[in-house]
C-alpha cells in the first residue's frame, strides 16, 4: 500500500490489509491526530486498507 | 449504487447505509459524512442553548483567525443562528504581525466573511500597540504565547467593542478547553482554573462564550474537511516554544489509550468551580489608571506588559 504522510513523504508498504489504526500506530501516529482519507474520500480507523489502497494521512493540529 | 457498499471492510454508518467516516467510541457508532455533520450541528446548538450563550436580540462577534477552529464557528453559527431571534454575527481578525504565517489566515479569514455575506473587521498589534508582535517579541521568543494571548485577547476586546458587540465567541474546542484545565493544574493557577468569563459572568466584559467547547478539535477538522472548506494553513512559527505543546500531546495520547479522558477533565473542572464557589476572594476591580479598564491592581495586564516593553 501506499501511504503519503502529513509532511507529503511516500512510503510504499508490503502489508497484509489492516484496519487504518494499525497501519498508524505502526507507524508512531497517533490516530487522533490525523484524519485518513483513501482516494480523497474520508475513511474510519476501522476501515481496512488493503495492498494497493493510496492513503494520505493529515495532520489536523496547528497552533494559534 | 457505491461498490464499497458491498465490501465487509467498509464499515456503514449506524444510521444509515452509507460508508462511515468515522467512529464514534463514547457512543460506540459509526456515522457517514452527513450525519456525522448533522451530530456536529445538533451538539453545538445544544452547548449553545443549555448554556444561555446566545440570547434575542445578541451582537456576537467572533474572533476569526481564519484558522480551523474559528472557521468552523463562524460557519457553525452561520448555518445555525437563523434559528434564533434577531442575532446578528460579526466576525473579528487580530492581525498580531507574524510574517509567513498570518498573511495566509488573514486571507482565508477574508474569503470566508465575503462569501457568507458576514460584516469583518480587521485590527493590527501595530496600530493598536505600535509594534508587530515579531518586533515585540525579538529577544522574548520563550514568553511568546503568553505575550501574545494577553495583547490578542485586549485587541478582540477592542474590536467587539467597536462593533458594539454583546458576546465575544471564540472558537477553543475539548483539546484546547483539556489542555488548560492541566495547564492551570500544572501551573497550581486555582484562580485562573476556576475564572468565569462566560455567559453568566459580571456585566463589566463582553462576556466570552465558546460554542465549541465539547467537540474535539478532530471533529472540527473532519467538519470543515466534509463541508469543503478545510485549508491546510501554516503553523505559527512560535509554538515550538509554548508548553500547550508538550501538554496537547500528552493529552492525545491518554484521550486515545483512556477515551473520555478530555470530557472527564472539564467533568473535573466543573466539580471544583461548584466546590470553590464564593470561597476564593477575589481582589475588588478598580479602573486601570493608564486605560480604564476593570482591573484588580493599579494597572491591567496589558498596561503592565506594554510598560514591561518599553512601551
Amino acid at each position: 500500500m501506499k501511504l503519503i504522510l502529513p509532511d507529503h513523504e511516500v512510503l510504499i508498504l508490503e502489508h497484509d490489509p489492516a484496519p487504518v489504526e494499525q497501519v498508524l500506530l505502526e507507524q508512531g501516529i497517533n490516530p487522533l491526530e490525523v484524519i485518513v482519507t483513501r482516494n480523497k474520500k474520508m475513511i474510519s480507523e476501522d476501515t481496512v486498507i488493503e495492498a494497493d489502497d493510496e492513503i494520505r494521512i493529515i495532520r489536523i493540529a496547528h497552533g494559534g | 449504487m457505491n461498490p464499497k457498499h458491498l465490501q465487509p471492510d467498509v464499515p456503514e454508518c449506524s444510521l444509515c447505509a452509507d460508508p462511515a467516516v468515522v467512529y464514534q467510541r463514547n457512543a460506540g457508532r459509526h456515522l457517514c459524512g452527513a450525519h456525522f455533520t448533522a451530530d456536529v450541528e445538533l451538539r453545538v446548538a445544544d452547548t449553545i442553548r443549555t448554556r444561555r450563550m446566545i440570547i434575542p436580540q445578541d451582537r456576537v462577534a467572533v474572533a476569526l483567525s481564519g484558522g480551523k477552529d474559528s472557521t468552523a464557528l463562524l460557519l457553525l453559527l452561520s448555518q445555525l443562528l437563523p434559528a434564533w431571534q434577531d442575532v446578528r454575527l460579526i466576525a473579528i481578525t487580530i492581525d498580531e504581525g507574524i510574517i509567513g504565517y498570518r498573511e495566509e489566515t488573514i486571507q482565508s479569514a477574508e474569503r470566508l466573511t465575503r462569501h457568507l455575506g458576514i460584516e469583518h473587521h480587521c485590527i493590527s498589534f501595530t496600530d493598536l500597540f505600535g509594534d508587530s508582535l515579531d518586533t515585540v517579541l525579538k529577544g522574548r521568543e520563550t514568553q511568546a504565547c503568553s505575550i501574545c494571548g494577553i495583547l490578542r485577547k485586549k485587541a478582540l476586546v477592542v474590536g467587539a467593542q467597536q462593533a458594539g458587540a454583546t458576546k465575544l465567541a471564540t472558537g477553543h474546542n475539548l483539546d484546547d478547553e483539556a489542555q488548560s484545565v492541566l495547564m492551570n493544574v500544572f501551573r497550581g493557577d486555582l484562580p485562573r482554573l476556576v475564572r468565569n468569563s462566560g455567559a453568566g459572568s459580571s456585566g463589566k466584559f463582553i462576556p466570552r462564550i465558546k460554542p465549541l467547547s465539547l467537540i474535539s478539535e478532530k471533529e472540527i477538522a473532519m467538519y470543515l474537511m466534509l463541508n469543503d472548506a478545510w485549508n491546510e494553513l501554516p503553523e505559527c512559527p512560535y509554538t515550538h516554544h509554548a508548553l500547550r505543546r508538550e501538554v496537547r500531546s500528552m493529552l492525545s495520547g491518554f484521550e486515545y489509550m483512556h477515551p473520555g479522558t478530555m470530557l472527564h477533565l472539564m467533568e473535573s473542572k466543573k466539580k471544583i468551580e461548584r466546590y470553590c464557589a464564593g470561597s476564593l476572594i477575589s481582589a475588588p476591580l478598580h479602573a486601570c489608571r493608564e486605560c480604564g479598564d476593570p482591573c484588580s491592581g493599579d494597572l491591567c495586564q496589558v498596561c503592565s506588559l506594554l510598560r514591561s516593553l518599553g512601551k
